[in-house]
């Protein structure tokens, strides 16, 4: 059972492709590498998954489904009221003067009570008179636009990392990227927010289900933190934390997403063998939990010894792909990593 | 180890607020500091709606006194009675804020995609746009004659009368209470959290599930209800409209300024800032110029003798040595305060 299926994915930024026609499949439980030298594609493959770039060509499959916005009735509803908004505020701006001498102005005389029917009877004429100028065409005019634009938007923001986030994919990234301004249990906190019930008004107005569910998100959160090692420094800035338990950080946070997938890029970078051991822990610790596990890495101690399996991507193709003894021994790779035999 | 707790000042201020009429009550004699402190109440009112958008969002705002002068117009516009609408107060409060949440939403609907500068200059255009419209729909908004008389508001069968400020104090006082409430709540909570990761980092934030339009939508919509709310009260209590003019650009950077004086991102240094830049402007210059009137120690005839005339140079700067001394402002959040004094950086990893 594949969790995550990307087939024939492609990637091009103008004339340059970062990624070409790569497949590649991870089953569901998995720990799966995905090495290769500087520039080979690697986190461009990461940064489609997660929605942050659009595939030129190719689909990515998570659990069955594609991971973009797709066309719901309520996304048609959504379009069709901004396109109307748009549509009436031209007619009102186009005539909004004399609309309001017609139907307010001629009807009311000072303190005298307004009569509302034979005024609203004056806006329709208004309208009426010259329907043409006056209402069809602005209405069109703004509706074509809004409707167009608000489309336009959508289209263009059917890849968007919230979705696959959403689907069940979290990231973290090659340079951590917390916030640094915020203590460590609210970054867990912000990974766990996209799961919560509470909407704007139990926040603003502090409903039960509010208190409730904080109580129960910050229990959670501490457990997480627990989990990663870090729950004594919950409440340090994360800017403020050592560079290996920020690296830590940044997957506990991407755990509270509660993901099927997780992508991890480049986690033991900078980090010493010591520490390097306690990620490969920490890795199969999450996969042990359910969660499949899809890393860039460089470290190949920490590739060889954990991967179920490996891919090895070059200049945007996918070279290999197998358990870690094929792939090490696989002439291409090494090809690759140590260049051609010229003798 | 848990974070200190930090002294609560906007509950203070609050609290602080709502006796100094009853102290000025104990006092014999003529007092009006209180009369003095309305305007504050109003001006922290926008402030705090801009501190939803520039502090807690990262949007940089540039035309808030636009959303305020919906709110003024609008309120004037249903109470006023040259219309027919002749609403109470309360429908009228009501009404306007729902005009400025839509207001807000309109603007930022096809505009929040832009990125930082380039949105700034766009609210910055939106501010001028308004006046503008304002000043030339003549049959509905008078011109730069403004709208009024407004009549005086009845609360639950009290009359308020312009000779007596202590209601329209604590109406004021206690609609401010309302909006720290409100800001607090959702400041320390899910909404708050995914507005201040927005301004930290977009991109993760959006990795971790955050709709980054929808909250900055969202901030757009309800900074812009928070300022129009603030023009409402203002024009009731002015018994006006108030002209065109009284929204312009200037009224815009002051509270960029109270906000960023007071604090960034911080509900009680948008408070003092509030208290300090307005408090400045309207209680210790106008006491100052007074006071040396009635000395004899300066002439009417020369303007520039009255301090009064001082008081844009004096914003400036007061503006330049806090960037200089203390840019996290008066009474920073923890957050900014930590951005702009960084500590030691990383250890390098561990051995």
């Amino acid at each position: 059972m594949n969790l995550l299926e990307i087939s024939d994915l492609t990637v091009q930024f103008g004339g340059l492709t970062a990624v070409n026609a790569v497949s590649l499949d991870i089953p569901s439980g998995n720990i799966v590498s995905v090495i290769g030298p500087n520039g080979a594609g690697k986190t461009t493959l990461f940064n489609a998954v997660t929605g942050i770039h659009e595939p030129t060509a190719g689909t990515i499959r998570f659990d069955g489904h594609e991971t973009r916005r797709s066309f719901r009735a309520t996304t048609a509803l959504a379009l069709a009221l901004v396109g109307l908004v748009a549509a009436l505020s031209l007619v009102l701006a186009v005539s909004i003067e004399p609309l309001w001498d017609a139907v307010i102005t001629a009807n009311y005389s000072y303190q005298q009570a307004f009569p509302w029917t034979k005024a609203l009877g004056a806006g329709a004429a208004y309208f009426t008179d010259e329907p043409g100028r006056r209402f069809l065409f602005p209405f069109l005019i703004g509706g074509i636009i809004g409707l167009g634009g608000a489309f336009a938007i959508w289209a263009r923001t059917r890849y968007a990392p919230e979705v696959a986030a959403r689907a069940g994919i979290a990231r973290t990234f090659q340079n951590i990227r917390l916030f640094n301004q915020m203590s460590a249990l609210d970054n867990v906190l912000l990974g766990m927010d996209s799961r919560l019930q509470t909407r704007f008004w139990h926040a603003a107005l502090r409903l039960p289900l509010f208190w409730s569910e904080r109580h129960e998100a910050e229990r959670r959160a501490t457990e997480i933190l627990r989990f990663v090692r870090l729950d004594t420094e919950a409440h340090q800035l994360a800017e403020n934390l050592s560079y290996g338990h920020q690296r830590r950080l940044e997957i506990a946070r991407a755990i509270a997403l509660q993901p099927r997938l997780l992508l991890l890029d480049e986690p033991a970078a900078g980090m010493n063998p010591a520490e390097a051991q306690e990620l490969m822990k920490l890795i199969h610790e999450i996969r042990d939990r359910g969660i499949t596990v899809l890393l860039i890495e460089h470290h190949m101690p920490v590739v060889m010894g954990i991967s179920d399996r490996i891919a090895v991507l070059d200049h945007g193709e996918k070279i290999a792909e197998g358990i870690p003894t094929e792939v090490r021994s696989n002439p291409r790779v090494i090809e690759a990593y140590l260049g051609k035999d010229e003798g | 180890m848990p974070a200190p707790r930090r002294v609560l000042f906007h509950w203070s201020f609050l609290l602080v607020a709502a006796l100094i009429p009853l102290i000025e009550l104990l006092i014999p004699g003529e007092h009006h500091i209180g009369d003095l402190l309305r305007p504050i109440f109003i001006m922290a009112m926008l402030g705090l709606g801009l501190n939803i958008l520039t502090g807690f969002t990262g949007i940089l705002n540039l035309g808030v006194a636009a959303f305020m002068a919906v709110g003024a117009y609008s309120y004037a516009i249903l109470t006023c009675d040259i219309y027919p609408f002749r609403l109470g107060f309360w429908s009228a409060t009501l009404l306007t804020v729902l005009v400025g949440l839509t207001v807000g939403l309109l603007l930022g609907l096809p505009t929040i995609r832009l990125r930082g500068d380039y949105l700034a200059i766009v609210t910055l255009a939106f501010g001028e746009i308004v006046e503008d419209v304002l000043k030339n729909l003549d049959s509905i908004t008078k011109g730069t004659e403004g709208i009024n008389p407004l009549p005086s508001p009845s609360i639950f069968g009290y009359q308020f009368r312009l000779e007596t400020y202590q209601p329209w104090y604590y109406l004021f006082l206690g609609f401010l209470a309302v909006l720290v409430l409100l800001n607090r709540n959702l400041h320390r909570s899910r909404v708050g959290r995914a507005w201040i990761s927005i301004r930290e980092d977009e991109l993760a934030s959006s990795c971790m599930g955050i709709n980054p339009m929808k909250m900055k939508l969202l901030a757009f919509a309800l900074g812009a209800a928070q300022c129009s709310l603030a023009g409402a009260l203002w024009a009731s209590y002015l018994g006006s409209s108030g002209e065109p003019g009284n929204y312009d650009f200037q009224v815009s950077i002051i509270a960029l300024c109270m906000v960023i004086v007071g604090g960034m991102g911080n509900i009680g240094g948008v408070l003092l800032g509030a208290l300090v830049i307005t408090g400045f402007n309207s209680i210790v210059l106008e006491t100052l110029t007074g006071f040396l009137k009635a000395h004899q120690l300066i002439s009417s005839s020369n303007v520039f003798t009255a301090p009064g005339n001082w008081k844009y140079m004096l914003y400036g700067l007061a503006l330049i040595l806090m960037m200089r001394f203390r840019p996290e402002g008066l009474l920073p959040s923890r957050q900014v305060k930590a951005e702009l004094h960084p500590q030691e950086p990383h250890a390098p990893p561990p051995s």
